[in-house]
């Protein structure tokens, strides 16, 4: 498992990462066994027929059908908040931890280029990113299979798909951050507001008026707009996020080529 | 000894935002030496260090090891140097056997008989998890990583800190294999006494440059000690300022406190011939020894 630096990453995170999957082990079997008792309360529609509380459970006229359950309990905040935890959390360690640690002057006194350690540093964040989706997925359609709950299983492989980008894409930023200034706590920091104010933009965008033409500048705009766990993905979406990944990664590597390493 | 410079300083200099930390060194290192960059702490030898393994940019001027430039050829140059940092961080979840493959696969040329040999020598604990061990231990297996590939130059930031003075013997011992082959030593100091055991030459650094470059033999000569005796009776200065090497007397009453320069021979025959109550040698600070030669330039 140490054979290069991606193998080293993996190695390092798998404690962090069996915790992770146990702790969505817990969370989505009992969010979604509880459907069968909404699903049959219809007066629950009545209650969230209010623009307030529809902007944060994701716009879900109807609760009580499995894609509005799902979409309202696990997929509007739910999930992509614990992505996004997940992802800034390695995304700030890879290289400002490892700087802050004082371990990247011991790894870059051997012959690696700085794009070697970014490339590789950063494709074990996008391995994590999507082993951690697939299982995530893996215990989604087990919970939904076990209480014959009627979505495809398909589209909720795809919509975990859209939130690992939305993750990798808060990684980016995060790892970004990291690369740029080398502090951990920074980059968690500055990264954390940027994920919480574009999720209020994106909330907020349909009651707001002067809100909403800006909802295109959020990553959740891409991740959840086009309804993914009913429609599928839209490419168009897709793509922006892997846009922005990519951008994101490129200035990383600009940034950290020509940076001082701090001690 | 070789005389192809390994490294080569050319008017190096490095600030931090407008913090000067290094200023205009120039330096040469030839193949097969062993040179100790000796200076008092914050005089620039980390600095100096840093931007020898590309860590950092030179603000002015560069620095080239066999000819590769340290930060646009980082990777030519790292692949023929092995380098200890100061004070080392390892990562503390691997064992040291851990770490060193680890290390191992990110260059090429480890020699496993050599790391066994190593870790035997200098008594090194390689299957505890690093974060459990001492300080010193840590820095056994941060010797074992900077030798294992026998590079061609190790660089060392103040190897023996942390080390008890036996496996200090042994590290001695690594020096004299590595001078053997031919290879080329660069390690920074503020001890002298471990400077003048170990190295060829010496490049003493202060403020962020660099006030004499010497060789050993030249600066033992140059050394300087500072002496307080207690006499029976009263001492006249004229009696001590003929003598050899004497600098900076002061005579009060039955006291004399001076400074001697190179063999203190002299000076202790000289003295002798009044009934000495006490005498008191300090070993000279390397301040002291920058002020006595170097203070006036």
């Amino acid at each position: 498992m140490l054979r290069n630096m991606l193998l080293k990453e993996l190695w390092d995170q798998r404690k962090p990462f069996l915790w992770w999957c146990l702790g969505f082990l817990v969370l989505i079997p009992v969010i979604i066994s509880m459907y069968p008792s909404v699903r049959d309360m219809t007066e629950i529609n009545i209650m969230m027929d209010n623009d307030l509380i529809r902007a944060f459970s994701g716009g879900v006229t109807d609760i009580t059908s499995p894609v509005g359950y799902l979409n309202s309990q696990l997929y509007f905040l739910m999930v992509p908040l614990l992505f996004l935890i997940f992802g800034i959390t390695q995304g700030s360690g890879a290289i400002a931890g490892e700087e802050e640690s004082g371990t990247l002057d011991l790894l870059l006194s051997n012959p690696v280029s700085r794009s070697r350690v970014v490339l590789q540093k950063f494709s074990a964040i996008i391995v994590n990113m999507l082993v951690f989706a697939c299982i995530v997925w893996l215990i989604s359609i087990t919970s939904v299979i076990a209480i014959n709950m009627e979505i495809s299983l398909i589209r909720i492989g795809e919509i975990t798909f859209s939130v690992a980008l939305l993750g990798i894409l808060f990684a980016s930023l995060a790892f970004l951050v990291g690369c740029v200034i080398g502090k951990r706590g920074m980059s968690v920091g500055i990264t954390s507001a940027i994920g919480v104010l574009t999720y209020i933009l994106y909330s907020l965008g349909p009651i707001v008026d002067r809100l909403e033409p800006l909802e295109v500048l959020s990553p959740f705009y891409y991740y959840f707009e086009a309804d993914p766990l009913t429609n599928g993905l839209y490419l168009p979406h897709v793509l922006v996020l892997i846009i922005v990944i990519l951008v994101l990664v490129v200035i990383a590597y600009a940034m950290f080529k020509h940076r001082d390493l701090g001690v | 000894m070789g005389t192809e410079n390994v490294i080569c300083l050319k008017s190096l200099t490095k600030y931090y935002r407008d913090v000067r930390a290094i200023n205009g060194l120039d330096l040469e290192i030839h193949e097969g030496e062993i040179f100790g960059f000796l200076g008092p702490n914050g005089a620039g030898k980390t600095t100096t260090i840093r931007l020898l393994l590309g860590f950092i940019k030179p603000t002015l001027g560069s620095a080239s090891i066999f000819d590769f430039d340290t930060f646009q050829d980082g990777v030519q140059v790292r692949k023929l140097v092995g380098y200890l940092p100061a004070d080392i961080k390892l990562y503390g979840k691997m064992t040291g056997n851990q770490l060193l493959q680890y290390l191992s696969n990110l260059r090429e040329g480890t020699d496993w008989d050599l790391v066994e040999e190593l870790r035997e020598r200098l008594e090194t604990n390689l299957t505890q998890p690093i974060r459990s061990l001492s300080r010193g231990n840590k820095q056994k297996i941060g010797l074992i990583q900077a030798f294992m590939n026998r590079p061609e130059l190790i660089i060392m930031d103040e190897p023996t800190s942390g080390l008890d003075p036996l496996i200090q013997q042994e590290f001695y011992k690594m020096l004299d294999d590595v001078k053997a082959d031919g290879r080329t030593v660069f390690i920074s100091s503020h001890n002298m006494q471990e400077v003048e055991r170990v190295c060829d030459r010496v490049g003493i650094i202060r403020l962020g440059e660099i006030v004499a470059v010497d060789e050993i033999h030249d600066l033992k000569e140059r050394s300087i000690h500072k002496f307080e005796i207690h006499f029976s009776g009263a001492v006249s200065t004229d009696t001590f300022r003929t003598v050899d090497g004497i600098q900076d007397i002061v005579v009060e009453d039955n006291i004399v406190l001076c400074t001697v320069l190179g063999k203190p021979d002299a000076f202790i025959k000289t003295a002798s011939s009044f009934e000495i109550l006490r005498l008191i040698s300090h070993e000279p600070s390397l301040e002291d020894v920058f002020l006595s030669y170097y203070g006036g330039n």
